[in-house]
């Protein structure tokens, strides 16, 4: 690992980080009373529900607190309040545990040299981004983009890398694609479920990940987050967050964005302007485009089950399973370019594009001050949070339009479009559950060729439109190819096959990830859209890992 | 502090008024028009220099929409991100139908956009009668730039966040008003009747522009609803005028001379009914409107139409 990376820089800053963002929020708290409270409120009935020693005994500090707050003094409370943001920023900021590095790094020789092989593997091992440079990966992932702009806007600013969120292997194969594409490491809030995975906490800790408790979910911890958040980034430290907020369940490109932590671009910016040091960020938006999805199955079971609503976070899905993960891994070697990271045009925080010196231009190209976006009628600077809220929605629907034209449609996604409408037009005026109770269906193979060509004629339209973006493989590959790329990509890692080859056509078998697959061309009108049905699956629970 | 200065660009009698109204509150006023000078208005500076006008942060545009493009195009070329530029005009643009507040993003810097609306008329307003209006922006201070600059104890502004439901609640009054007139002019309308048009449309025109994106709520408030119900009174509207003349018998081109103002609702009626069309909203009412700018059916059929579709 380089010695920039901020994994050394990191252990370096962590307890200036930590404490500028204790003061910040303990600054911003106007009743810690209050703060406490709901804290205490929140926090007992999570433990309450929890049968744990260590969390009963949590459970009784926190109801003793809840006794002595009101008459506390307000001193006590503000020293009590700094006490716990303390813990909560300290635990956010992650601790980096030798014992769970050195876990990491006993299991990931076996993993890696099963697949790869290479004799230098072992010098590598302690270096594992080196090792990841590996041609054996780099032909793997395909990376597209102005990366020469994105390098030149590191030095410029602050980057933050604003992903689209299929698998829990994004942010491992964004962080290859940074280090493949000349681009700085970046720091990104992970779920803390996700730290109990030894292989995925390796690489988290590794490309300077902290952590981010979703069981706790009162504005205290949120503060402690965004303030962190805000902190790193006025140092300087590019970032990653995925505005999904979650896992895209039916495998559409996000259309509705959760922007609290990247409301903090602008809140950073200000204040670089306010000490009369401008530090601009940008937001780079990109999408992460897998041929298949590991967690497929689980995403689109989860996205279809009326208990799954409840589901908040999955913690036994495949990407806790090591063997799925090495059937993935495994799989993924023996596809080319079956994973597309494709940068976007990067923005300013106010959803403005920028071009390779850092100046934000406006709808018609033309170079704006940054800084006015942020002043009043007076001219001045100014703070103003719901100005600034409506800017980030603004953002939003920027980068949700980024999603949507940068999408690289892959041989799956296409051919599995043309399937369920197959499958659709075999059950007219069905609601979504009976299509998907439609089990081996056949069509004979010149009959999907075709359908599948009409669907990658299409996307070629939109492509010249610049609505969409299609995979090498994909532009210019005649129906059948098409159809047999998706199913050599389909065959051997899903645990049933999804479509299956038989001298008389092609038998449709699983149509819950046929679903899962198209749903990725929802948003380019190409595919049949389950939200738009009469019958929803009902309004998706954000969160999760 | 010094408070600051406020630019209307347009010297018509609605960009008149709009600087007369804000002479009444704290900021310096300044009207850009094209025209010579021709009205004595005391405390404003007239100016005719784009750049100057630009000095002020907050400006309220008041032309005609045929002009709103290319003013906005010239505009553009003076503002930066610290501007805040409303908007008072009615219509939406081109067979897109755009907004006029699309139109500013598209041509210029500037994000922090408003539109103005509701029933006062430009008279009312440059007389300092009491009266009410509308002023709707996403960003909560434009909205509150708007009510520093011109609200007073003669002048009640009402805020919304539905900027896009503004605009087309204005559009759609200005053609909507055009049957107020005509029904007016045929003489045996009873209030009660005319309160049914007015509710019936209202409700179709809430149909249509929540299919563009609109809140619904605004057509029942002040912008909507408030609007068309002041065309029962208005007797010198514009487009009251138009749709009276029409019901006389005036050939089109005369009832637009005697309406004296551009009505922007006369090319509106058919874009709005095309697009209602294409997203299966049925409008009886808009399209009984278009049967009197065409003057393409007979009169009895075109008031039966606009009462029972």
């Amino acid at each position: 690992m380089p010695r920039s990376a901020p994994i050394f820089h990191f252990n370096h800053e962590r307890a200036a980080l930590v404490a500028q963002t204790i003061d910040r929020v303990c600054a911003q708290t106007r009743s810690p009373l209050h703060a406490l409270n709901d804290a205490a409120y929140w926090e007992t009935r999570r433990l309450e529900a929890s049968r744990k020693k260590g969390d009963q005994d949590e459970l009784a500090e926190w109801r003793a607190l809840s006794r002595k707050l009101s008459r506390m003094t307000d001193a006590e409370r503000r020293s009590q309040l700094k006490e716990l943001v303390g813990n909560y920023a300290g635990d956010i900021a992650g601790n980096f545990d030798p014992r769970v590095y050195r876990l990491s790094t006993r299991i990931l020789p076996s993993l890696v040299t099963g697949l790869l092989a290479p004799g230098s593997l072992p010098k590598k091992l302690r270096h594992p981004l080196e090792l990841l440079k590996l041609d054996a990966i780099a032909d793997k992932v395909v990376l597209q983009g102005d990366t020469a702009r994105l390098q030149k806007l590191a030095d410029k600013g602050t980057l933050v890398f604003v992903p689209t969120h299929a698998s829990n292997m994004d942010s491992i194969v964004f962080g290859f694609a940074l280090e493949l594409s000349g681009l700085p490491p970046a720091t990104y809030g992970a779920g803390k479920n996700l730290f109990t995975n030894p292989i995925l906490s390796f690489f988290m800790h590794n490309l300077g990940a902290y952590k981010v408790d979703r069981r706790l979910r009162f504005d205290l911890y949120k503060d402690c987050l965004k303030a962190y958040s805000c902190v790193l980034l006025e140092r300087g430290y590019h970032s990653l967050f995925f505005p999904g907020g979650t896992r895209s369940r039916s495998g559409a490109v996000e259309a509705k964005l959760k922007l609290g932590l990247a409301g903090t671009g602008i809140e950073s910016y200000v204040s670089s302007l306010r000490r009369g040091a401008e530090r601009k960020v940008f937001f780079v938006p990109a999408t992460i485009n897998y041929l298949i999805t590991l967690e497929a199955e689980t995403l689109i079971a989860d996205y279809l089950s009326e208990a799954g609503k409840a589901r908040y976070i999955i913690e036994d899905d495949e990407s806790s399973r090591l063997s799925r993960v090495l059937a993935f891994v495994r799989k993924l070697f023996t596809m080319r370019g079956a994973v597309v990271v494709r940068f976007g045009t990067p923005l300013d925080p106010f959803g403005n594009p920028v071009d390779g010196d850092g100046n934000s231009l406006d709808a018609r190209g033309r170079v704006v001050d940054t800084s006015s976006f942020v002043r009043d009628v007076r001219g001045e600077v100014s703070f103003e949070p719901e100005r600034d809220a409506q800017y980030t929605r603004e953002l939003a629907t920027a980068l949700v339009d980024a999603y949507r034209k940068n999408t690289v449609v892959m041989a799956t996604h296409v051919v599995a479009a043309a399937c369920f409408e197959h499958l659709r037009q075999q059950a007219p005026g069905a609601d979504l559950f009976n299509v998907l109770r439609l089990r081996d269906q056949k069509i004979s193979r010149d009959e999907l060729a075709r359908l599948v060509l009409e669907r990658r004629d299409a996307l070629r339209e939109l492509e010249k439109r610049g609505e969409v973006v299609l995979a090498e493989d994909v532009r210019d590959t005649s129906g059948g190819d098409l159809l047999a790329q998706a199913m050599s990509a389909f065959s051997g890692y899903h645990s049933a096959p999804v479509i299956e080859a038989q001298p008389d056509g092609i038998v449709l078998r699983d149509p819950k990830l046929l679903l899962y697959y198209q749903n990725r061309l929802i948003r380019h009108g190409l595919a049949f859209d389950p939200e738009a049905s009469t019958q929803k699956p009902g309004p998706r629970r954000g969160g999760g890992a | 502090m010094k408070p600051p200065s406020i630019g209307v660009l347009g010297g018509g009698p609605w960009g008149l008024a709009l600087a007369q109204a804000a002479t009444r509150g704290p900021c310096t006023t300044y009207l850009y028009s094209r025209r010579q000078q021709d009205a004595e208005v005391p405390s404003v500076h007239w100016t005719r220099d784009l750049a100057e006008l630009a000095q002020c942060r907050l400006i309220l545009v008041a032309v005609p929409s045929n002009l709103a493009r290319t003013v906005a195009r010239e505009l553009g070329e003076h503002l930066d991100g610290s501007h805040v530029l409303v908007h008072g005009i009615r219509g939406l643009i081109g067979p897109e139908l755009n907004t006029v507040s699309q139109i500013f993003r598209e041509e210029t810097p500037v994000r922090r956009l408003g539109a103005l609306g509701g029933p006062v008329q430009a008279d009312e307003l440059a007389a300092g009668n009491p009266s009410a209006m509308v002023v709707a922006a996403e960003f909560p201070d434009v909205t509150a730039a708007v009510r520093d600059a011109l609200q007073s104890d003669r002048l009640q502004l009402h805020m919304t966040r539905d900027l896009r439901g503004l605009e087309w609640a204005s559009a759609l009054v200005g053609c909507l008003s055009i049957g107020i007139g005509y029904v007016q002019a045929r003489g045996s309308v009873s209030p009660g009747l005319l309160a049914a048009l007015i509710s019936r449309a209202v409700d179709e025109a809430a149909t249509i522009a929540v299919a563009a994106g609109a809140e619904e709520k605004t057509f029942y408030g002040l912008g909507g609803y408030g609007d068309l119900l002041a065309s029962m009174a208005l007797t010198d509207r514009p487009e009251v005028v138009l749709g009276r003349e029409l019901a006389r018998g005036a050939k089109l081109e005369e009832a637009r001379l005697r309406a004296r103002l551009r009505v922007e609702a006369i090319d509106l009626v058919p874009r709005v009914a095309a697009f209602a069309r294409s997203r299966g909203v049925s409008c009886p009412v808009l399209d009984a409107i278009g049967k009197i700018l065409e003057s393409s059916s007979d009169a009895e059929a075109i008031v039966r139409a606009l009462f029972r579709g």
